[in-house]
């Protein structure tokens, strides 16, 4: 079975999903059949390779297989267990859901707290941007949702663990986060497959919407295997004095392609947009990134860090955009790159467009090979060369590492990274 | 279709001083629009050889062929058929300032042009709508072998050295207006610089359109030999009408091993001016290029001075400037290709914007694979002077090799309360203090600037300053 119109309705009947739902699946499904595919004349595509995607080859969804590692992230607050494209199986402290806390697949969501779900789904990421986000829009399977009532304050992270043990499938997740007015909490969702032959299919999109005064981290484990192609939208709408942490860390995947947005609409928002990512054999990264300052007085920072070894690769584009009214904005932009290869390349396209005078807005660009002075400095007591580059790079992510708001996750990266740096 | 656009006053004195202009009399007039037969008519006017005519017809079909670019300004509005592609004023080319028809004289009396050859500069051409009707060059300059002509005398006088080089650096197909330039080239400078001559003082070329709806599209090439070295400037005005002109050239650079050539640009055409200019360098081992290039005038500048380093030790430098007041757009930059490795580059942008004006950075640093020790640098600056002007910066760094050292960085700000405060606490008036910071903000830009020129675009920005605050 590939994808097709049967597909989109068996799926949300496979769920019970309610008919305003199925409703939109299936627009996002005409979406998907009317848009071509992105093409490298396009700006956002043009340094962008999808040679080798065949859309056709890839089934609708993927049953729950095989066994997952175990958990990762240990002492969570709650956890979400997803296999292929099945609604996961939630753990939830008691205490948790007698505060109004509701954390559960978004297809249960969808059917037991219609209202809520369809107030907020697919309201910060059009699913009609291009094909492929329309292709998410129509097809999502599983995912999380999450809301957090005004006022609750949750100090252990919510986790949710996507696992895809089977190549040939789409396997595309979908979070949805809600939080309250002045509600505190931290999430992380982590992507997991082991590398196989056969490509798949997967997204791994977000929508996060932070009340007045809320104050929520969001980090994106990416470690699909490197079959995977990645197409994600991330989405954080930010009201009046709210402060969101987004952290993306991108290890996994062939070809993994992310947006990361916020969006500041009240005076106050705050977001913190970071990325780190490691590209090693053929993989290829690409990350575009909007600081959408749409009202005054708000403050983003955005820095995405990345090294590169063998024939990888990776395209960072980035925009801060200051809106006419919008004053007193301060926005930070930065992206370096680290080259340890030959053959590894990094493009690197940080843009502002400022429409008003009384604004901080600073960006900076790098790319560059490890710095063979900090590497003679290290050699110099006695460090061999190896361990010397190995130290430079990790000193390279610390400012990245550091802002991951969940000590677990952070060395669960660190440990990652080690290995794979080797 | 006309289209008509606002008229815009660019301070108050730019009516005086450029914008006057003077009843059009000329000894050959195209028809409006854009045909074969009007390239035909170019081309056999000039009396060219075979080859130019066919490479210009071959243009034309490539400038129709492509589609107007969709990114940076908005295009949309220019109207080519409403357009005269040449314009023939005076018979002939002058040597001697005396023999210049005198309306055109009064014109360039009123310029300076003159006055600034006799003070300083080496030598002059002078472009009047199509063609050059003025030229001089130094004695001892010639005697040395270099040429300084306006490009249709070069067609005819040194054919071998213009076809060895014409349309290398940009090819017609390059891009929809480079198309059109070589499809209806007419005017621009041809400079050679021999071996091991260096050229001290300035060359300059000044440029003016002044026919309503006029279309200058002067070409110029510049072959700097080995071990020589060159300083050319072009200056541009226009006078205010009330529809639009387009200004299209093509700037050609080649500077050979070991060679230096830098290119000023003080651009000052008046706001219903397209400025659509497409300008290349190559630079061979261990030769540098320096564009400083100020764009204060038209209504929409699209321009990005590229230097392709194509050996080692090759150097691009882009120096730049732009100011955009009400209905302007600045769309300007640099382009850096590496190509060899061991080349370095600067690009630094200095940009104002104010009443409702925007200026837009736009650049591109590509390293290619195997130019490794590459050094490059991006600075760009911007200065928004109220709330309802615009900066855009789009830096795009694509690099295939590994060791190599590139940055960029980008501030956007205003004009600052503390720097203003302390200016005027030591009694200096609110425009005055604004106008020190701006000229202050462009001072990297102004002291690369013969004096004459530097002092000019003080007053120049000042002039803009003057009413600007509220």
């Amino acid at each position: 079975m590939t994808f097709s119109l049967k597909a989109v309705e068996e799926l949300g009947s496979l769920h019970g999903e309610p008919e305003w739902l199925r409703a939109r699946r299936r627009a996002s499904w005409a979406a998907y059949e009317r848009l071509p595919m992105p093409s490298r004349s396009e700006e956002e595509w043009r340094r962008t390779n999808l040679k080798g995607l065949d859309l056709e080859a890839f089934r609708p969804w993927e049953p729950a297989n095989g066994a997952a590692p175990v958990d990762t992230i240990e002492d969570a607050a709650a956890v979400l267990r997803q296999r292929g494209s099945e609604p996961g199986r939630v753990e939830i402290a008691p205490e948790l859901a007698a505060k109004g806390v509701l954390f559960m697949p978004l297809s249960q969501a969808a059917k037991e707290h219609s209202e809520l779900v369809e107030q907020y789904l697919f309201k910060g990421i059009d699913p009609e941007r291009d094909k492929l986000s329309a292709l998410h829009g129509a097809l999502f399977s599983g995912g999380t949702f999450l809301y957090v009532p005004k006022g609750v304050s949750v100090e252990k992270p919510f986790v949710s663990q996507f696992w895809s043990s089977g190549g040939g499938a789409a396997v595309l997740p979908h979070t949805l986060i809600v939080a309250g007015e002045g509600s505190i909490f931290n999430h992380v969702d982590e992507f997991l497959s082991p590398t196989l032959d056969t490509p798949s299919l997967t997204s791994g999109s977000a929508e996060v919407f932070a009340g007045r005064g809320a104050n929520v981290g969001y980090v994106s484990l990416q470690r699909w295997g490197n079959h995977a192609w990645q197409f994600a939208d991330q989405k954080v709408v930010a009201e009046q004095e709210s402060t969101v942490r987004v952290v993306n860390i991108g290890l996994g995947g062939r070809f993994a392609k992310t947006r990361v947005e916020a969006s500041l609409r009240g005076p106050g928002a705050s977001a913190e947009l970071k990325g780190l990512f490691f590209g090693s054999g053929e993989q290829f990264f690409d990350y575009h990134t909007l600081q959408s300052h749409v009202v005054g007085n708000t403050t983003s920072d955005l820095l995405f860090k990345g090294a590169l070894r063998d024939s990888a690769r990776s395209v960072y584009a980035g925009l801060i955009r200051i809106e006419k009214g919008a004053q007193h904005s301060d926005a930070y932009q930065a992206n370096r790159n680290l080259l340890l290869s030959k053959s590894a390349n990094a493009y690197s396209i940080p843009m502002l467009e400022i429409m008003n005078n009384d604004v901080r807005c600073t960006h900076g660009a790098t790319i560059a090979p490890v710095d063979q002075e900090h590497v003679f400095y290290l050699e110099s007591r006695g460090i061999p060369r190896a361990t010397a580059e190995r130290m430079i790079v990790h000193g390279f992510f610390g400012q990245v590492l550091d802002r991951i708001p969940v000590g677990q996750a952070r060395d669960l990266v660190e440990q990652e990274l080690e290995a794979r740096i080797g | 279709m006309a289209t008509t656009v606002p008229q815009i006053n660019v301070g108050d004195d730019y009516r005086e001083k450029y914008g006057f202009f003077d009843p059009e009399k000329f000894v050959f007039k195209a028809k409006r629009g854009l045909n074969e037969d009007i390239v035909r008519e170019i081309s056999f006017m000039k009396g060219e050889p075979e080859w130019m005519t066919k490479m210009r017809l071959r243009s034309l079909d490539i400038f129709r062929k492509k589609p107007m670019p969709e990114w940076g300004a908005d295009l949309s509005v220019i109207d080519f058929e409403n357009i005269f592609y040449f314009l023939k004023s005076t018979e002939d080319q002058s040597k001697s300032w005396d023999d210049v028809p005198d309306d055109i004289k009064k014109t360039f009396d009123r310029l300076g042009v003159p006055e600034a050859e006799r003070k300083f500069l080496a030598g002059v051409s002078a472009q009047y709508e199509s063609e050059v009707v003025y030229h001089s060059l130094h004695e001892e300059l010639s005697k040395k072998g270099v040429i300084f002509l306006d490009t249709d005398s070069a067609l005819r006088e040194h054919p071998e050295i213009f076809k060895e080089y014409f349309g290398t650096v940009i090819p017609p197909g390059d891009n929809k207006f480079s198309a059109l330039n070589t499809a209806v080239w007419s005017g621009g400078s041809f400079i050679y610089v021999p071996k091991g001559v260096s050229v001290d003082i300035p060359l300059q070329a000044y440029f003016r359109i002044n026919a309503e709806n006029m279309g200058q599209f002067e070409r110029t090439l510049i072959i700097c030999d080995e071990g020589s070295f060159v300083h050319y400037i072009e200056g541009c005005t226009a006078p205010i009408y009330t529809t639009d002109s387009l200004h299209s050239a093509v700037v050609e650079i080649i500077v050979k091993k070991g060679a230096r050539c830098r290119y000023t640009t003080i651009q000052n055409w008046s706001t219903n001016v397209f400025n659509l200019v497409t300008k290349r360098a190559v630079a061979y081992q261990d030769a540098t290029m320096e564009w400083v290039d100020g764009n204060l005038g038209s209504q929409i500048t699209m321009k990005y001075p590229s230097v392709y380093l194509m050996e080692p030790g090759a150097k691009g430098d882009v120096l730049s400037i732009a100011f955009a007041g009400k209905g302007q757009h600045q769309d300007a930059g640099g382009k850096m290709v590496h190509v060899a490795p061991h080349t370095t580059s600067t690009i630094t942008s200095k940009s104002i914007s104010k009443a409702g004006g925007r200026t837009s950075y736009r650049g591109l640093i590509k390293v290619h694979k195997g130019a490794h020790d590459v050094k490059s640098f991006v600075k760009c600056d911007a200065l928004l002077l109220d709330d309802e002007s615009i900066s855009d910066t789009y830096p795009y760094i694509e690099c295939d090799e590994n060791d190599v050292n590139i940055g960029h960085e980008a501030t956007v700000s205003k004009v600052s309360d503390e720097q203003l405060f302390y200016l005027m606490s030591r009694g200096i008036p609110l425009v005055e203090a604004e106008t020190m910071i701006v000229n202050g903000f462009i001072e990297p830009f102004t002291k690369e600037l013969p004096l004459e020129y530097a002092i000019e675009l003080n007053r120049l920005i000042q002039l803009e300053m003057e009413g600007s605050v509220g």
